[in-house]
This record gives structure tokens, sequence and C-alpha cells, in this order.
């Protein structure tokens, strides 16, 4: 999936950026990225959900979650996501969450093609 | 009977407080998400810290009932009770010790930083958290807490001077008389009986001037030793005047303190005190007596009766225990006999 990214798309991680905050250690980011993923699998269950059932105080929190997670990892496209998402649940806008959310899970797997 | 929890406060030394600084600080990070808290975690690890986890307001909560967390990392936004809620809840109830909040949000408006410094957090930061900078905040809720509990220590240790005799450890006289009033205050409540022995060591002026005043030291310090060793945990021993020692028994008749009051005449009585290589025999006369002799029991009331009823044991030929009578309104002190003659 990674050779069919677009070149011109800018990285799903910056790393350079997440590694200084953390100190610079490898393998203490992928211990959070893996516990990111496991959050994520639960937050995009539970966002579904939200979506399909139009809970829009569900839809806003859990952006608002996932935007933490996000920018601390310092992944950009999902934080942009997660944002569209927390906006759309705050603005009772179904269609902008399923746009949002149709957009968090292709971030997702940008993130996992990049980083294997 | 030798615990002291009760009567005899030990004040700690002033290397105390440094100590416990030096001692690495609990800190409590309440943070829902994973990755934060993960994050958090591993850097105040490596900063010294011990980390306790929760993961929503409720665990927070309970977590900021230990009064050993001083420093607590709250995230805004989490199940249940959020950062600010729990903000304002902990500055509303008494603490003994104070708390150093810092709160972490991704909102930054002035009007939220607002919001959550009036619900009482002492520092704001916004996610993703700078954890340089939030070292460098940390380094101000340490000092905060270290300025607090050296002013704790030093309450302390005014509390002691204030209440405590410097010769014997134990209570001083205003401090014993005040127990007395509020056990009668107290028993009148719950329906219990007070009683009181005063304790004068027998011919304590002769062995000063016999062995010296350091031996009169050793010999009050030595009928502390045995005060305190014979009465309940709960007692209070005090020191009323220059060899007068008056303990505060809390639920005891004046049967039960009678026993009390001659095991300590006979603990004494087998006790020798060797200063500088001397020996010298103890020997001690005791007045006892109870809030049941009185229909209106007062602090007055009682020192007045086991002080009359320590003078009839000198009378009767020291190392012995005498107890008051009961009498409507109060015994009365025997008149033209001043305390302190012929001890």
């Amino acid at each position: 999936m990674g050779a069919k990214r677009k070149p011109a798309s800018a990285p799903p991680i910056i790393r350079e950026e997440v590694l200084e905050r953390i100190g610079g250690e490898e393998p203490f980011l992928q211990e959070l990225l893996e516990l990111y993923d496991r959050e994520f699998a639960l937050q995009s269950k539970a966002l579904e959900k939200a979506v399909r059932k139009s809970d829009f105080k569900a839809i806003q929190d859990l952006g608002h979650s996932l935007k933490g997670s996000s920018a601390n990892l310092s992944l950009p496209g999902l934080m942009a996501a997660a944002v569209a998402l927390e906006t759309a649940g705050k603005e009772d806008d179904i269609a902008g969450a399923r746009a949002a959310l149709a957009r968090l899970k292709d971030e997702y797997a940008r993130l996992k093609a990049f980083t294997g | 009977m030798t615990n002291r929890k009760e009567d005899e406060p030990r004040v700690p030394a002033s290397s105390a407080a440094a100590a416990r600084a030096r001692k690495a600080q609990t800190i409590l990070v309440a943070e829902d998400d994973p990755v934060s808290s993960r994050l958090l975690e591993k850097s105040l690890e490596g900063w010294g810290f011990r980390v306790l986890k929760a993961r929503n307001g409720g665990e927070a909560w309970s977590a900021l009932q230990n009064l050993h967390i001083r420093i607590a990392v709250l995230d805004w936004m989490m199940p249940g009770m959020d950062g600010v809620e729990i903000c304002r809840r902990i500055r509303e109830i008494p603490r003994t010790n104070y708390a150093y909040i810092i709160l972490l949000t991704s909102k930054d408006s002035p009007k939220d930083i607002i919001a959550g410094i009036q619900a009482g957090a002492d520092d704001y930061m916004t996610k993703p958290v700078n954890l340089l900078e939030l070292q460098a905040r940390l380094q101000t809720g340490r000092r905060i807490i270290e300025l607090e509990d050296s002013m704790i220590e030093i309450q302390k240790r005014l509390t002691h001077l204030a209440t405590r005799d410097g010769l014997t450890g134990l209570w001083n006289r205003a401090a014993i008389l005040k127990f007395i009033q509020e056990e009668l205050e107290h028993g009148a409540r719950d329906g219990y009986t007070t009683s009181i022995i005063m304790i004068d060591v027998d011919h304590f002026k002769k062995i000063n001037d016999l062995h010296g005043h350091q031996a009169g030291d050793s010999m009050l310090r030595a009928v502390t030793d045995i005060v305190r060793k014979n009465v309940r945990p709960y007692d209070k021993v005090g020191r009323y005047g220059g060899d007068e020692l008056l303990v505060v028994l809390p639920n005891c008749n004046l049967y039960q303190v009678s026993k009390i009051a001659e095991r300590i005449r006979a603990a004494g009585a087998a006790r020798k005190v060797r200063p500088a290589g001397r020996s010298i025999s103890v020997s001690l006369s005791l007045g006892c007596t109870s809030s049941e002799c009185f229909l209106k029991p007062d602090v007055d009331g009682l020192i007045l009766a086991s002080d009359a009823a320590l003078y009839e044991a000198k009378r009767d030929g020291r190392n012995r225990v005498s107890l008051s009578d009961a009498v409507d309104g109060g015994p009365a002190r025997p008149s033209g006999k001043g305390r302190g003659h012929g001890r």
C-alpha cells in the first residue's frame, strides 16, 4: 500500500518532531505507536457506532480524544481528521462526521503503510 | 503498656523535611489517553518521580484522597469527573497538606485558562505537552511543597515547645489541665467518667540536696518512664509542678484508677535510680480522684480532690495510694494544710 501513496502528500508521522519530544528513543516510539494502535481500534469502532446513531456528543468526545493522542505522536493527517470529527460533533453535522470518519480511516491506513 | 503513640509524639529532627523532599515524590497522572499517559509516565520516572496513573476522573479523585500525593497532573477532559471539577473539589475539602495541580488541556483560550485557575489549578499547560516545560514547571510545584513542609515542620516544633515539658517531654501544666477539661466535657456527653492521679516523688527535696540537681532530674525522668509504662496508651501524662506528675485517664472510674495508681507505685518501689554511680530508691505518693465523686465535676474540683488525697498519702507514711471521697459538690481541700509541706 505504501507504493500507492501519492509522492506529493506529507508523511503521516513527523518522526524528528516526535522523537525529539520523547527523548529520541526509537523503541519507546514503537511502544507508543502500539498503544496508539490499540486505542485507535477501540475508538474507531466507537466512532462508527456514534456516527451510525448520530450521537454527536460521543463523536465530539471521541474526536477530541483522538486529537490529543495524534498530536502527541505528531500525526498531522490523523489529527486533522480528528479535529474535523470533533467539529462535526460539536455542530451536529452528520455528513461532516461521515466524511471525517472516512478520512480518519484513510489516514490511519496511510500511517500503517508508512510505519510498516 | 508501652504504646506511646498518644502521649509522646516525637518531634522530627530538623533534617526530616529535607529527607522527605529527597525521597521520590509520588505524582498522580490522570489522563484517559493511554499514549499521553505512558509518555508522561516515562518522562516523570526519568526525572525521579514515582508515578501513579488514573484513567478517569473518579480514579483520580480517589487517588487524591491519599495525602502522600502532593503533585497531580490532570487532564481537563476525562470521562466522569473532569480535571476542573477535581480541582474545585480538592480545594473545597480541608486537607492537612497542599496538593499542587497542573491542568493539561487542548483548550487554550484565555477564558478556559481563567476557568481552570479559578477552579483551583496551580498551573496550566496545553497539549501536546512540551516535556521540558513540564519538567521546569514541576520544579515550581516541588518548591512550593517543600516550602509548605518546612512550615508544617516549624508549626509542629512550636506546638511541641508550647505544650511540652522540656525536661521530661511530658505535657506541660497548661496542656494537661486542658486535657482534663476536654475529657470532662467529652465524658459528660458520652457518659463516661474521667479520673486523675496526682503523683509526687517522696523526699524529692532531700534527693536534690543530698545528691545534686542532676540526680533530681534523673529521678524525674525515671518516674516519667515508670508512669508511662504503667498507664494505658491513651492516658495523658503531664508535669504539673516541680516533682508532681498528673495523669488524666478517660473512661476510668475510681476503682480502676486505684488499680493503675497502685501499679505505678509498685513499679516505682521496685526501681532504683543510679545517677553517677549512686543508687537512690524511688518512692511515690499518689492521690486519685474521679469525676464520679462529683455532682458537677470541674477541673479545679478534681485537682483539689487529688491533691487532698495525695496529702493524705503523704501523711499516712508516703509510698502509697490514696483515694478521694465521694462528696456531693466535691471534696473540700483540707484547711490549713498547704501543698508541698514536708514532701
